[in-house]
Parts: C-alpha cells; sequence; structure tokens
C-alpha cells in the first residue's frame, strides 16, 4: 500500500474487513482472518500522524521550562523593577523545586519507563496538548513566583503536610509505572491484569484499576495544600476530570477482555470512582 | 430520544413555548406602549427590566431541550446563545446602571425579542405540525438583518460599560490574597468583545447554511404546509 500511495505511510493507514468496524491490528494475518477466497479491505486514512513519545516530551518540556521563567522573574511578567529578583518565601522555591522535579520525572520516564501500545496519534493532539499543559503552567507560575504572593494560611504546618503527600504520590506513581512496565515484555503489546507486587505503593492496585491516576492527583491535591493557589486547584480539577474518563474507560476495557477481573477494583478513586 | 418519552413531553413543551412566546409579546407590547407613552425611546430598558431578566434566564431551559432532544437544535450553539443573552442581561445590563439608559440596549432588546417571537411561533408551530411556510420563510430570513443588529447592541453595550466597569473594580480580584488569584473584569470584558470576532460569522453563516438546507429544499416541491 505505502509503496503505491507514499503520502500514506504505514502509521496513518487504518484497514478494515468491514467499513464501520475496527481496524485490523498490525499483527493480524491473512490467512487467520474471516475471510474467503478473495478479501475486500477498506482503507481509511488518519491523517497526519506524529510519535507519542515526541508529543510527550514536548508538552512535558513546556512547562519546566515556562515555569521557570516565571520562578527567576524574567522580563516583562511582572513590574521591571522584580525583574530577576527571587521570592523571600522559601516555599516559592520549594514550589519550584517540586513542580521541576514532577515534569523531570515524567520526562524520564517517557524516554526510558513507559513501554506504547500505539506508535502515533493524530498530528492535532500536539497543539491541543501543549495548549493545555503550558496553558495552565503558565497560569499557575504566574501566581506561585508573583511579588504578591500569599503564603499558605498554616503556615509550615501545611506546606509539610503538603510535601509528604507530594512525595508519597510522586514514589507512588513511579511505582506504578515501573509495575506497569514490567507486565509487557520489550517490544509485545501484549495486555495483562496488574497485580499488587513486593512494593508497598502497588498493593493499591487491591482497590484500584488505575492508580497511576489516583497518585497523580494525590500529587497535584499536595501541590495545590503546599501552595494554596487557586488556578493550582483548577488545573487538579481539570486534570482529575480527565482521568477519571481514561480510568473509566481502561476499567471497562479490562473487565471486557478479562473475564477474572477483580470485581474489588474501581477505576479510580477506592469505592468512590 | 424514545419516540414515547417525546410523544409525552411534546404536549407539555408546546405549552411551554406557548407560554415563551407570549411573554416575548408581552415584552414587545410592552415596548411599543412604553414608547408611545414617552414619545421618545430613551429609557424604554426599564419598562420591560423585569420580564426580560425572567425570560431571559429561564430560556436556560431551552439547552435542556436540546439535550434531551425535544427540539432538533444543537446543544453547543443554543447553550452558547442563551449563555452569551444571560451574561448581557446580568453581568452587564444590571449590574452597570450607567449602561441601562443607552440606545444600545434597546437594539439588542428588539433584535431579541422580534427573533424569538420568530423562533417560538416556529417551535410551536412546528410541534403541532401545522407551520405556516411564512413563519418558516420569517424565521430563516429575518436573521439577515436581526443577527448583526443584536450583536452592534451587544457589543456597543459592553464597551459602553468599560469605563464604569474600570472605574469601580466590578467583579475584579486584585492580589494580594489567600487564594493568590486575581481576576480583571475589564480585561475580561475585551476579551469578550474580541471572541465575537470569531464565533459571531460561525454562528451567521451557519444560520444561511441552514436556510439554503429548509428553504432551498422547499423549492423544489410546490408548498405542503
Amino acid at each position: 500500500m505505502f509503496k503505491m500511495y507514499p503520502q500514506w505511510y504505514p502509521a496513518r493507514q487504518s484497514i478494515r474487513l468491514d467499513p464501520k468496524g475496527k481496524s485490523l491490528k498490525d499483527e493480524d494475518v491473512l490467512q487467520h482472518l474471516p475471510v474467503g477466497t478473495t478479501a475486500t479491505f477498506y482503507f481509511r486514512d488518519l491523517g497526519a500522524q506524529i510519535s507519542w513519545v515526541t508529543v510527550f516530551l514536548t508538552e512535558y518540556a513546556g512547562p519546566l521550562l515556562i515555569y521557570l521563567m516565571f520562578y527567576f522573574r524574567v522580563p516583562f511578567i511582572y513590574v521591571p523593577k522584580y525583574d530577576f529578583t527571587t521570592s523571600k518565601h522559601w516555599v516559592v522555591h520549594l514550589a519550584c523545586m517540586c513542580h521541576s522535579f514532577h515534569y523531570v520525572k515524567r520526562l524520564l520516564e517517557t524516554l526510558f519507563v513507559h513501554r506504547f501500545s500505539h506508535g502515533t496519534m493524530p498530528l492535532r493532539n500536539i497543539f491541543k496538548n501543549c495548549t493545555y499543559y503550558w496553558g495552565f503552567a503558565a497560569w499557575m507560575a504566574y501566581y506561585i513566583n508573583h511579588p504578591l504572593y500569599t503564603p499558605p494560611t498554616y503556615g509550615e504546618q501545611q506546606i509539610r503536610l503538603a510535601l509528604t503527600v507530594f512525595l508519597f504520590c510522586q514514589i507512588g506513581n513511579f511505582s506504578i509505572h515501573i509495575a506497569l512496565r514490567n507486565l509487557r515484555p520489550p517490544g509485545s503489546k501484549t495486555r495483562k491484569i496488574p497485580y499488587p507486587t513486593k512494593n508497598p505503593f502497588t498493593w493499591i492496585f487491591l482497590l484500584v484499576s488505575c492508580p497511576n491516576y489516583t497518585y497523580e492527583l494525590g500529587s497535584w491535591l499536595g501541590f495545590t495544600l503546599m501552595t494554596q493557589c487557586l488556578p493550582v486547584a483548577a488545573f487538579t480539577l481539570v486534570g482529575f476530570i480527565q482521568m477519571t474518563v481514561w480510568a473509566k474507560g481502561k476499567h471497562r476495557s479490562y473487565l471486557k477482555e478479562f473475564r477474572d477481573y477483580p470485581t474489588l477494583r474501581s477505576p479510580i478513586l477506592p469505592f468512590i470512582l | 430520544m424514545p419516540s414515547s418519552l417525546k410523544a409525552r413531553t411534546s404536549g407539555t413543551t408546546e405549552l411551554l413555548y406557548e407560554s415563551f412566546l407570549s411573554r416575548w409579546l408581552v415584552i414587545a407590547v410592552g415596548l411599543v406602549r412604553a414608547y408611545l407613552a414617552r414619545g421618545s425611546y430613551h429609557g424604554l430598558y426599564y419598562s420591560i427590566e423585569k420580564p426580560l431578566k425572567y425570560f431571559q434566564t429561564g430560556a436556560l431551559l431551552e439547552i435542556l431541550h436540546c439535550a434531551v432532544g425535544i427540539v432538533p437544535s444543537s446543544v453547543v450553539l443554543t447553550g452558547f446563545q442563551v449563555m452569551s443573552r444571560v451574561f448581557l442581561t446580568w453581568a452587564v445590563t444590571h449590574s452597570v446602571r450607567e449602561v441601562q439608559s443607552e440606545d444600545s440596549v434597546l437594539l439588542f432588546v428588539v433584535a431579541w425579542t422580534v427573533t424569538e417571537i420568530i423562533r417560538y411561533s416556529f417551535y410551536t408551530f412546528s410541534l403541532l405540525n401545522h407551520l405556516p411556510y411564512l413563519i418558516k420563510w420569517a424565521r430563516y430570513t429575518f436573521f439577515f438583518v436581526l443577527y448583526p443588529m443584536g450583536v452592534a447592541g451587544e457589543l456597543l453595550t459592553i464597551y459602553a460599560a468599560l469605563p464604569y466597569v474600570q472605574k469601580t473594580g466590578l467583579y475584579s480580584i486584585t492580589l494580594p490574597n489567600n487564594y493568590n488569584f486575581s481576576f480583571d473584569y475589564h480585561t475580561f470584558l475585551i476579551l469578550v468583545m474580541i471572541s465575537y470576532i470569531p464565533l459571531f460569522p460561525q454562528l451567521y453563516f451557519h444560520m444561511i447554511r441552514q436556510r439554503k438546507k429548509v428553504l432551498g429544499h422547499v423549492e423544489e416541491y410546490s408548498k405542503v404546509e
């Protein structure tokens, strides 16, 4: 196909037996398909594609750099007399470290940990995703690093609790990513039910299908508590809604694919959601 | 939407639309009477202020109707239009006293009134399966003038409100505060005005396309209704 029509590179092709049916997978073998002596295939152009890795790297590098621009109070953001000054509140420095750590972790996971099922996604996604991540990062960073920033009401107690929650959930999230990676041998696209391992942070699999999202929510709740900043709360809420949608979808696929899927598990919040 | 549910609700919906229709007629009549009484069109806003607020806010129900399927319009477009009207009515005209005597308010009130009278007549008659061609024609033709008229009135009103909003800091939050958040209503209103640039042409061309579909169709057969 690609040889006849070079503009439709393989990642862009969707081939199916029925125009309204699901696409065939790369691994499907012609002999095993339910066709007679002649087979009719339907082709669909999925549009310009871009690799998942590229999208993830771009959408995560943005917030990392943008936040730092606000942290260092680069000119044209705040009133000129504050250019290149630093905040007098130590929580602002802590927040910068946490935010940066979070996105560095995500970048490294993208490069070394995650095993993606699909190679590519539609090109327009990169614009949509980057607008979301970069936009919110700028909005949050503006207020946290603002000269008129107000530290949390309950001071050191609140910040300490928030940091504990944040770190706990970062480790948890990483543990889940590693556990999910180990489910899948390198280069394969098999799907298996994830189970708790020796790592206590994975024991949450007993109650939840997508604990990576659970921990992610926890991390951002921690960050919201740490900074006591409304835009951060908004970002946490929007992220939570999106992750819940994804978690419910994943939970449903698990249930469909595996007859013996544990019944105690909820998609994202134990017993609740 | 299941046809059984549609059958049961359509009687109530018709009544609802007739009541909406009559209310907009009330506004129209109110406007005409006040105009005749005063001899000028200044300050007419006050004569229809309350009904306008109630009916425009009641139009929020419309979004529900679209979502449930009683009305074949798109939820997004209808929701957007209702939201923008509720915004103009409450967040601009009601909130900023000084613009209430502006001519631009009258401009959009008249545009909305005429539009809604035609629209509710259209829906009511459609539900009764007895739609006069004139109403259908009016619904898909008058908008050519009414849309720009309404938009002009709305934009001019928002523009008139700007200096007062800036002076009083209406609906605005400044730093520093405990939630580390700020909101400038003045800037927000400017952004709203700018948003008309991409949005209004889309709605306008959508109606033009609908017109071709609905009215162009009838020319092929002889008038049935």
